[in-house]
């Protein structure tokens, strides 16, 4: 009476006691999990080679100073303060790729450039500290989405980042991650041990749920057990006891399939986990940003970051500021695995985005944010393009979310607060992004948009206050931009999709064709080619 | 071979328990045959302390037990030369008293202690319940509660390895105190022997010390002193930590395999006495007069004290029931350590801000403490004490709001009160509540006033002027305590209408359906304005959304995971939670004053929902509670009056962090460390909390010692031997009961059957994990016993059972 590979009777009828997500639920309910794999006919969801690589941004990243509408008028007058200078002999409203600010002189601070950078789309610029970002844009592997959002958006913290991850917004009820749903349907849950990995201090929302453990670690170095007493014989002797008491039977109670599953889910993927070597070094191919030498794909230590060491231990040539290296770490890890394993789905977050108070604008606790993305999205692509030998940057799409946006106007501490719509930032060899079948890799980031970007103030409509007054308004839904990555790049069918996000199911929501959404009467886009 | 036909029956020998409807549906008896024989899977029901099997081959005649057969776990295999039977499975049901009392002690308490078990079976869990409800009752000193704030001459005294033959003399920040006598000595008794030491008494003055740049103000003086004529005055001006940052002197040559003892004399200085340092180089001898409760009370004790001190209090009060109440508390109404100490840094940067940071956490458990000792404490008693703490004004950016003139307040503690504190997320108020309320709590924040000030939120700053200081504008020149302050200018003095026209919505049902809740703040000026806030939580403390709200919390603790605002109380078919969460708030309405705490804790554990397999074993462990409870589990009293378990608190800090960063006093999201399960248990964490419990259980001198558990130590052969009979030291049977009974105290032995085989087959196994080598033989004063016995225990430890509470 092993209880962990099959639906108990408990969770089965807990299960249909979900009314309230029924009509997505309800064909989760009737059919044996792997019979439904068998359904989704030429659905090629798990077996097609193609990963994903997520980052969440905690703590809501202002997005309106991440890729900036520099040519708004009302960004300058909304911040004063933080507002993100123009570069006076830059005309932003020309097209064509972007402008590279990378260092021609080895020597330069590795973020000497102080201006919006353009992008070519005629409307947005992107923070200086994202220059990193401009290789990846102008090769078309870049796609930025802007405005992106969800009906009756929540200004809470926690509950806007529960919605983020259950993929049902305003369903608290909802208790299982997007990806875990998207693991579950394509069956690999019941054949692979690894699937789904984050790499932080504990295991997602985005990726739990009731049915099969995904996997969480902060430090593969200490992913190791041993016994009583420490040698081989006898962690071997304890290994086999653990093992032994993982197979016992039990009544139920309500944790006890979590800890069964979460419990085979650690036995089966020790070993898996000791015989990858997260600690090599991995260099740029190449000199980077002008300097004379490869810097660290994914530095560790001030010596590892950018030129510092090159350049007599210089903090101006770092590439990312010192408090994130356990970040890039944890992104290491994350796209490690993903290449050495069948595991389709990695990721890790990145915290410290609540900037209330003093964050800065070209330089400052924001910037130092920006560095981290825009380094970590070219460490990966240089990892996936020169090093990885199983994964291929073109089976690869990396994507951000992040609770909300952020107050248009400053507030009197130098900061913002908590709003609505936000960018996302979606990268990787499959991304359709500038020159790839679209003449610019910004996305519901334009006056030219079919639910266009207003420019101006809120008395003559701006987009930037179009919610309430004082937030920028959504054009797309998080679930369209997900939901397109899921399907396109990972290979589901529109039947599993439409469970793995309920909410396509639903005409009213948009989220395919887009329409105005009948949840709050907002006309949004729908799906966009970003891939 | 045909099977006939199984029939389960429940038999309940005494129903003191109710069955909860899960069991029944598992309630399945199987029959199968495997190789020709019959296998019956037995019903996977909790708490049965026996299944017996019983049988008969002809339905008109009596069911008798089945003799011969295979009983291991769950599954039954009836003996070969059997015949067709029909089969029946009697359950004997573990005393349903010893399933609740080993429930209070997983919930009023962070789990079992040996002692504990037999105690509260003795009591009864009633008794156990009615004492923990009242802690002001419960005599206890702890050593960790020892305060000395004594200003006269204090013996000090501390054993260890001669590391190194140099000895540092130092404080830990500006300040000064005084040394006299100091004596080194070989062996573990103080001043027997000769003294190491040359001028420890510093009858020669300074002659053989070097006094470094730090401390180049201290002197010799000839009073106070201890005794001869001399002794040494310790002025630092700044903080000390190794050699050159000391006062230092050579010792006769010492040897690290040694035993040494230090001993010396010591008098506190002038006040906000600093922390006195004097130790070996190598740390081999380690010594401060201060212990950790004296350096809480005297403001100067760090994150890592007071954690230590609140880790200390869970494994060793009996006042068990209230440190849980302390942690949930600390839990509910987070603050954030660090972001005080980066508020204070502003101010201070010689690690005061720091401490005066740790001080902050420490006053609100201390408040707590003091509030939750009296028996009509209420909800709103504990909301009052964390409105009014320098770490919440701080921690929800209250301290620089303001709402005077045309500034715009600052809305995060508003919302969080509502949100986290009092109602639960969209539970009775909107946006517009938020925004007018936010402006109550301008003028909220905090000043460095005079210590005896510490409670006037209207006192001005200190002018208190520390020695050799001059700037009466810097705090950092001043004596003082930071503490709640109330700052007129910044407050917003008009009219707030909060909740205006909102009536309880039916769904609560009576006696609060349709009730108007409106709250109208009138204009205010001056000091008055003070009012606002204190007007705010007094009306937001009783409304039915909180009650509801920290019922809620308060069952999801003490209870099961699974209870939600939003219940339809006026359902008839309301679910047992839903009328579990009603009749709290039925206790918090009606008793006066209204929202006593232990009115509606006693409803929680009188209700059947508590009492039943519903509330046994239905939780996970957040890394505090397993830790601490890892610790509890073996800690048992020995003869020589030792504990056969223990910790030195400052040990739990890495291990909590590793296990899922929960890092006490330091959460750095309002919504506090989840409650349920799920976010703790992942393969990362449970990795780290099975190699805690290894390293825990592996002996404290054995060599290769993991570090995953730090200081935390177990003697699990002296406990056996205090409370086994010396005939039962070699039965694996019986060593693995006593240590199943006490580490799994809610299972039945029927349920715990597969992990007794487990526990023995290790007990008969050698390390090789494959030789047989039988326990009986095995000397139970070897090493090889030893490792055996802590092995087996690890197995328990490390098993998916030890996680649940």
């Amino acid at each position: 009476m092993n209880n962990f590979n099959i639906l108990t009777r408990r969770s089965f009828l807990s299960y249909a006691s979900k009314a309230g997500v029924a009509a997505a639920f309800s064909s989760l309910i009737d059919i044996p999990l792997i019979a439904k794999r068998a359904l989704a006919a030429n659905a090629q969801l798990g077996q097609n080679g193609k990963k994903l690589l997520f980052i969440f941004l905690r703590g809501a990243n202002d997005s309106l100073n991440s890729v900036v509408p520099v040519q708004d008028s009302a960004y300058a007058t909304s911040r004063p303060t933080l507002g993100i200078p123009k570069d006076g002999l830059t005309d932003y409203s020309t097209s064509g790729a972007a402008d590279m600010p990378l260092n021609t002189v080895a020597t330069d601070p590795t973020f000497s450039y102080p201006n919006a950078i353009r992008l070519g789309n005629g409307f947005m610029a992107l923070h200086p500290s994202l220059k990193f970002l401009t290789p990846l844009y102008n090769a078309g592997d870049l796609a930025l989405v802007h405005r992106v959002g969800y009906p009756k958006q929540s200004r809470s913290h926690f509950d806007s980042q529960n919605y983020w991850e259950n993929g049902n917004p305003n369903i608290n009820a909802s208790k299982d991650g997007i990806f875990y749903r998207t693991i579950i349907e394509s069956g690999l849950a019941h054949t692979a041990a690894l699937t789904g990995v984050s790499f932080q201090s504990s295991l997602p929302l985005i990726l739990r749920g009731s049915d099969a453990a995904m996997t969480n670690l902060s430090d593969p170095s200490r992913y190791d057990l041993f016994g009583l007493p420490n040698t081989t014989a006898g962690n071997a002797k304890a290994d086999v006891a653990l093992r032994a008491a993982n197979q016992f039977a039990f009544p139920d109670k309500k944790s006890r399939e979590l800890l069964s599953l979460q419990y085979k889910n650690m036995t089966d993927t020790l070993s898996i986990f000791a015989s990858i070597n997260f600690k090599e070094t991995l260099l740029d191919a190449g000199n980077t940003d002008g300097d004379t030498i490869p810097y660290n794909l994914f530095p560790n230590s001030n010596a590892e970051n950018g030129g510092y060491a090159a350049h007599a231990n210089s903090a101006a040539k770092y590439v990312i500021s010192p408090s994130h290296y356990s970040f890039m770490q944890s992104l290491k890890s994350a796209a490690i695995v993903l290449n050495k394993t069948d595991a389709i789905i990695a990721g890790t977050q990145l915290d410290g985005f609540d900037t209330h108070s003093n964050q800065g604008s070209v330089n400052g606790s924001h910037s130092n944010l920006q560095k981290a993305i825009g380094w970590a999205m070219y460490a990966l692509k240089q990892y996936f393009s020169n090093h990885s030998d199983k994964v291929n940057w073109n089976n690869v799409v990396v994507v951000t979310l992040s609770e909300f946006g952020r107050t248009t106007v400053e507030n009197s501490d130098a900061g913002t607060d908590h709003a609505e719509a936000g960018v996302m930032f979606v990268a990787g060899g499959a991304v359709k992004g500038f020159g790839k079948g679209n003449a610019s890799g910004v996305f519901g980031g334009s006056p030219n948009d079919s639910v266009p970007w207003v420019p101006g103030p809120a008395s003559g409509g701006g987009s930037m206050f179009g919610a309430s007054s004082r937030y920028l308004k959504r054009a797309v839904d998080y679930r369209s931009v997900l939901g397109k990555v899921i399907r396109d790049h990972l290979g589901a069918s529109q039947d599993q999709l439409n469970r793995i996000i309920p909410g396509y199911t639903v005409a009213g929501e948009m989220l395919q064709s887009g329409g105005i959404s009948t949840k709050d009467g907002t006309k949004i886009m729908g799906e966009l080619p970003v891939v | 071979m045909k099977a006939a036909l199984g029939i389960a029956t429940l038999c309940f020998a005494t129903l003191g328990l109710l069955a909860p409807p899960s069991q029944a549906e598992d309630s399945a008896i199987q029959l199968s045959v495997t190789n020709g024989n019959q296998v019956l899977d037995l019903p996977l029901v909790s708490g049965i302390d026996e299944f017996k099997i019983l049988g008969t081959t002809n339905l008109s005649e009596p069911f008798s037990v089945v003799g011969g057969g295979n009983l291991s776990g769950y599954t039954w295999m009836a003996p070969s030369a059997g015949g067709l039977q029909f089969y029946q499975v009697e359950m004997v049901p573990k005393d349903s008293n010893s399933v609740v009392s080993a429930n209070v002690l997983n919930r009023l308490a962070y789990g079992p202690t040996p002692d504990e078990i037999a105690r509260v079976n003795q009591m009864g869990a009633e008794g156990f319940i009615q004492e923990q409800l009242a802690p002001e009752k419960i005599q206890e000193s702890l050593a960790i509660d020892q305060v000395n704030t004594s200003s006269d001459w204090q013996y000090v005294t501390a054993t260890g390895t001669g590391s190194s033959s140099t000895l540092y003399i130092y404080l830990d920040r500006a300040g000064d105190c005084y040394v006299d006598d100091i004596k080194l000595v070989r062996g573990s008794v103080p001043e027997v022997g000769v003294n190491l030491l040359t001028n420890g008494g510093f009858e020669l003055g300074l002659t053989d010390w070097t006094v470094s740049t730090n401390l180049t103000n201290s002197v010799v003086v000839s009073s106070p002193i201890h005794e001869g004529s001399q002794a040494l005055h310790v002025i630092a001006d700044d903080t000390g930590t190794t050699r050159d940052t000391s006062i230092w002197a050579t010792t006769a040559t010492l040897s690290s395999s040694q035993t040494y003892t230090l001993s010396y004399w010591y008098k506190p200085g002038a006040s906000l006495t600093p922390n006195l340092t004097i130790r070996l180089s190598g740390s081999g001898i380690v010594s401060s007069p201060n212990s950790v409760a004296t350096k809480l009370e005297l403001g100067n004790a760090s994150i890592e004290d007071l954690r230590a001190w609140h880790v200390l209090h869970a494994i060793q009060s009996k006042k068990q029931l209230l440190e849980i109440l302390l942690q949930f508390l600390e839990n509910h109404f987070v603050t954030q350590y660090s972001k005080s100490s980066d508020f204070l840094s502003q101010y201070y940067q010689n690690g005061e801000e720091d401490t005066r940071a740790a001080r902050m956490e420490y006053m609100e458990n201390k408040l707590w403490r003091g509030a939750l000792l009296n028996p009509q404490c209420t909800f709103y008693d504990l909301l009052k004490i964390s409105a009014e703490s320098p770490a919440m004004i701080i921690f929800l950016d209250t301290v620089n709001s303001k709402g005077n003139g045309s500034n715009i307040a600052n809305e995060n503690y508003a919302r969080e009160l509502l949100e986290l504190f009092s109602f639960g997320v969209d539970n009775g108020y909107d946006q517009n509540d938020i925004t007018v309320m936010s402006r109550a709590w301008t003028g909220w924040s905090i000043r460095l006033v005079d210590p005896t000030n510490e409670f006037n939120a209207f006192a001005p700053q200190s002018t208190t002027l520390r020695p050799g200081m001059t700037n009466l504008a810097r705090p950092d020149n001043l004596e003082g305590i930071w503490a709640f302050n109330f700052k007129t200018a910044n407050h917003n003095t008009n009219s707030k209408t909060i909740f205006p026209n909102k009536v309880v919505p039916a769904r609560f049902g009576a006696p609060y359906a349709g009730r108007n809740y409106q709250l109208v703040l009138p204009a205010r000026n001056g000091t008055n304005g003070i009012k606002d806030g204190y007007e705010v939580i007094a009306h937001f403390a009783d409304q039915p959304f909180a009650q509801e709200f920290i019922s809620v919390k308060l069952c999801r603790l003490f209870v099961h995971d699974d209870f939600a605002t939003g219940y339809d109380f006026t359902d008839p078919n309301l679910s047992p939670e839903g009328k579990l969460v009603r009749d709290c708030m039925l206790a918090w309405e009606q008793n006066v004053p209204k929202g006593q705490i232990r009115k509606v804790l006693e409803v929680i554990f009188n209700s059947d929902l508590f009492r039943s397999q519903s509330g046994s074993m239905q939780k996970v462990k957040t890394p505090l509670e397993f830790t601490v409870s890892a610790v509890r589990a073996l800690r048992g009293l020995a003869s020589d009056g030792t504990y056969t378990a223990d910790s030195d608190g400052f040990s739990m800090s890495s291990p909590l962090n590793r296990m899922g960063r929960m890092r006490l006093f330091d959460r750095d999201a309002p919504d506090g460390y989840p409650e349920a399960g799920a976010p703790w248990i992942s393969a990362g964490t449970l990795a780290e909390r099975l190699r805690f419990a290894q390293a825990f259980l592996t002996a404290r001198n054995a060599s290769g010692r993991p570090t995953d558990a730090g200081n935390n130590f177990c003697d699990p052969v002296k406990l056996l031997k205090t409370k086994l009979s010396a005939t039962d030291w070699n039965d694996a049977g019986k060593v693995a009961d006593y240590f199943l009974a006490i580490i799994f105290p809610s299972e039945g032995k029927g349920n715990l059957d597969a992990f007794r085989n487990l526990a023995i087959n290790f007990l008969n196994t050698a390390d090789d994990g494959v030789t047989a080598s039988l326990f009986s033989s095995v000397g139970n004063t070897t090493t090889t016993y030893d490792t055996r016995v802590r092995g087996m225990v690890a197995i328990l430890m490390t098993s998916q059972r030890f996680q649940e509470q």
